[in-house]
């Protein structure tokens, strides 16, 4: 019975070969070090996931953003600990996807033919830097008020843009509703899209390259 | 790069391959280890530690010392480091946007600009040495975030030890290691030594640098701290004219508006008509042209955004019949038989809620100060009758039991009017005042204590 389920699925879908070409790949001999790039995978997919449970409650306005995260933490069931983990999840992601990135450097796996892994994931490293820059401001306290005003401010330097650019991310010459308005859009559409694309891309290329082996003296 | 190197780059890969293992299960089960690893390390993350919990976000306050995340401390010390610089420190854009973009932009392109195709670590010292020292620098400033660059002396030996660490001693060791590019060992010895150097001097930056004062920013987290705070606050900002519970009609006792009628703002006229958010504009703005001065910082009064929103939280649980007010502490332990009362257990909290809104320093009332203990008993154009040990006719006593002192010199004449005065104090408030004088007013706890023990 479930053998002619599974067959039924394997004709339609193709499980055998899935499972050839995604699992039962051949790999050199890998160590801990190559865990963090599937470590990162984790952590976005966990962000994504707290962070859909947190937009049930929280609003993007100056006047609730606030009172709703603090609802979150203490009015609603387990709302600490999902926030708990977004929080801290956000912290070692940029720490997990960092150290992932400076073990590719060291062990030079970013060298032919895996050039454009590694420009993705530039890609992908910067784009989880935005999600930890925009997400910053959406609890809309003291902190994340100012540190948002100086990080806007910095960005407000460039020679004879910097005006357009400040502006075009706070929406207007000072931190607003509409700032948070946008930074709540990046955090949870714009820059997540990108993210996933992007991973999308990294994964694809990781499979049909392989994993590199760690280099050797002859290498 | 030629197809004879890429062939041979193949080649070694396939017998990697060979001599290697399955994908499925061999490396996921590593990875699934650590991705159960980091959950289990969020979960107890987000247990124990929590998160910290911050004020409303108060736009006005600008004297709030702005701090990026974490893992942007290191650009932030790096530009206040490169501010420092003569000369070129003018030059915003150069360290916030120039050298930036150079850092991204070569680490974007390392596998254009490294091209070799080597891949073993002692054929890519160079890189490997840079790299390194960059990484280092990028811990030390994080480290060091927290130690200002000029100390409250106007000494700059930190902020120039600092610049040491993030500047000069990294910038000497990338030109040292083009310098010694084709030795594998001096280039080694410059990125171990830096390293080291780097490490060092942080070091005596961390060890002189001044112990850091940790602002205890008592946040209240809870509802019950919540609408505690906003008691508090509301006592010393409202109650002259408002009174403790809000329900004064005809202002009393206060400068300029002696006699004026105004709604008592406990009640449903009120409360029901105005929101939340206009309660708090009532409260930041004032009614500046009634008489009501403005209280939010923005429009020049001391209340921050969150301090105002405690108000509103007390004044909503306590006196708004839709709302349920939770359980809230005694504002002092309830005195037993013969106990005698302290000031920082009994009397500081009274005070704090009843007199200190007109006795401090800039409003009206005969120069007697009550925000401390030595206050109280040395200030006042009374002082000597005020408070007195001992002694039932204290002016003090006799004022909170609804008798006015009269001025000797012309006892026609109220000199000291009832106290406060729009509303007597409860009996067991009087009775902690009394108890405290006749006993010769003790400070602490334990001197209290001693005395309720000499009791008969
Ligand atoms: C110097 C005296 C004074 C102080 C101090 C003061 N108020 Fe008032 N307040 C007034 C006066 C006078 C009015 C009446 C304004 C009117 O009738 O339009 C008023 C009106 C109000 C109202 C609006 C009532 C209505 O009828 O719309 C509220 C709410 C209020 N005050 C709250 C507060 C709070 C909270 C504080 C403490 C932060 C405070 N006030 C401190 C004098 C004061
Ligand atoms: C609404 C403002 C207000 C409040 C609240 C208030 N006072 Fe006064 N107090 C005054 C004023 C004004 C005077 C100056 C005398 C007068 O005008 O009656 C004064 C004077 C005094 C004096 C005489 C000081 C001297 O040296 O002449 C004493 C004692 C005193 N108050 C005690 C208290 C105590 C105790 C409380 C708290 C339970 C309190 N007051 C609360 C306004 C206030
Ligand atoms: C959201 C962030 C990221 C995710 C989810 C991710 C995911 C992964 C995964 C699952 C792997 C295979 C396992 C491993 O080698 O660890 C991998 C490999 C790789 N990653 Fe990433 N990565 C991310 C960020 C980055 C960054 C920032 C870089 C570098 C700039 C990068 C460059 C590479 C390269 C070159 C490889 C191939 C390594 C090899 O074959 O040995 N990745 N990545």
């Amino acid at each position: 019975m479930w053998k002619n389920l599974y067959t039924w699925l394997d004709e339609r879908f193709g499980l055998d070969d899935m499972y050839k070409n995604l699992l039962d790949r051949p790999e050199p001999k890998t160590s801990w070090w190559n865990t963090l790039g599937s470590a990162s995978l984790f952590l976005f997919v966990l962000q994504g996931l707290t962070g859909i449970f947190l937009t049930v409650y929280y609003t993007p306005s100056p006047d609730h953003a606030y009172d709703s995260i603090q609802y979150i933490m203490e009015g609603v069931a387990f709302g600490w600990l999902i926030r708990g983990i977004h929080h801290w999840g956000a912290t070692l992601m940029v720490l997990v996807v960092f150290i992932h990135m400076l073990r590719v450097f060291y062990t030079a796996s970013f060298k032919y033919p895996r050039e454009l892994t590694w420009l993705i994931g530039i890609g992908l490293f910067l784009a989880t830097l935005g999600m930890g820059f925009t997400g910053y401001l959406l609890p809309w306290n003291q902190k994340s008020f100012w540190a948002t005003t100086v990080g806007t401010q910095i960005a407000g330097t460039v020679p004879l843009i910097g005006d357009f650019i400040l502006k075009a991310l706070r929406g207007g010459p000072d931190l607003s509703a509409l700032t948070l308005q946008r930074f709540f859009s990046a955090h949870i559409w714009m820059i997540p899209a990108v993210l996933a694309a992007l991973i999308g891309i990294h994964l694809f290329l990781i499979i049909k390259h392989g994993e590199s082996h760690w280099p050797k003296k002859e290498d | 790069m030629n197809d004879e190197t890429k062939k041979q780059i193949n080649k070694r890969y396939e017998q990697e391959l060979d001599k290697g293992e399955r994908f499925w299960p061999d490396s996921i089960f590593r990875d699934v280890v650590v991705s159960l690893g980091i959950f289990l390390l969020l979960i107890l993350l987000a247990s124990f530690v929590g998160v910290p919990f911050e004020p409303k976000a108060d736009p006005s306050d600008t004297s709030y010392i702005p701090r990026p995340e974490w893992y942007f401390l290191f650009l932030f010390k790096f530009l206040a480091l490169y501010g420092q610089l003569p000369l070129i420190g003018k030059i915003e854009w150069l360290a916030t946007v120039l050298i930036p973009t150079i850092a991204i932009g070569a680490l974007t392109l390392i596998p254009f600009i490294e091209k070799s195709p080597n891949r073993y670590y002692s054929k890519r010292v160079l890189p490997i040495s840079f790299m390194s020292v960059m990484v280092v620098g990028i811990v030390l400033l994080t480290i060091m975030s927290e130690v200002p660059t000029v100390t409250e002396d106007g000494s700059k030996l930190l902020g120039t030890l600092q610049t040491v660490v993030g500047i000069f001693i990294p910038l000497l060791a990338y030109i040292l290691l083009f310098v010694f590019k084709k030795n594998n060992r001096l280039m080694i010895w410059t990125a171990s030594l830096a390293a080291v150097f780097m490490i060092l001097v942080s070091g005596t930056v961390m060890a002189l640098a001044p112990e850091k004062a940790v602002e205890e920013v008592e946040v209240p987290a809870t509802l019950v701290d919540q609408i505690t705070a906003g008691q508090d606050l509301y006592a010393v900002n409202c109650t002259e004219c408002h009174g403790d519970d809000g329900s004064v009609a005809v202002i009393e006792g206060v400068e300029g508006l002696e006699g004026e009628k105004i709604t008592p703002i406990n009640s449903r006229d009120v409360l029901y008509t105005i929101t939340d958010s206009a309660m708090a504009e009532v409260i930041a703005y004032g009614r500046p042209n009634a008489g009501m001065p403005p209280f939010g910082k923005t429009y020049g009064g001391e209340l921050t955004r969150s301090e105002i929103d405690y108000i509103n939280i007390f004044i909503r649980y306590m006196w708004d019949d839709r709302f349920e007010a939770p359980e809230i502490k005694p504002l002092f332990p309830p005195l037993a038989e013969g106990e005698v009362p302290s000031y920082d257990v009994h009397i500081q909290p009274i005070v704090k809620r009843y007199c200190i809104s007109c006795h401090r320093a800039g409003k009206d009332n005969n120069d007697f100060l009550m925000t401390s203990y030595d206050e109280i008993l040395t200030t006042g154009d009374n002082v000597e009758h005020n408070v007195v040990a001992g002694d039932e006719n204290s002016y003090l006593l006799q004022v909170i039991q609804q008798h006015a002192i009269m001025n000797p010199d012309n006892p026609g004449e109220e000199m000291i009017g009832v106290m406060p005065p729009t509303k007597a104090l409860k009996p067991d408030i009087v009775d902690a005042f009394t108890r405290w004088i006749m006993n010769g007013m003790p400070q602490t706890a334990e001197d209290a204590a001693a005395l309720s023990g000499a009791q008969p």
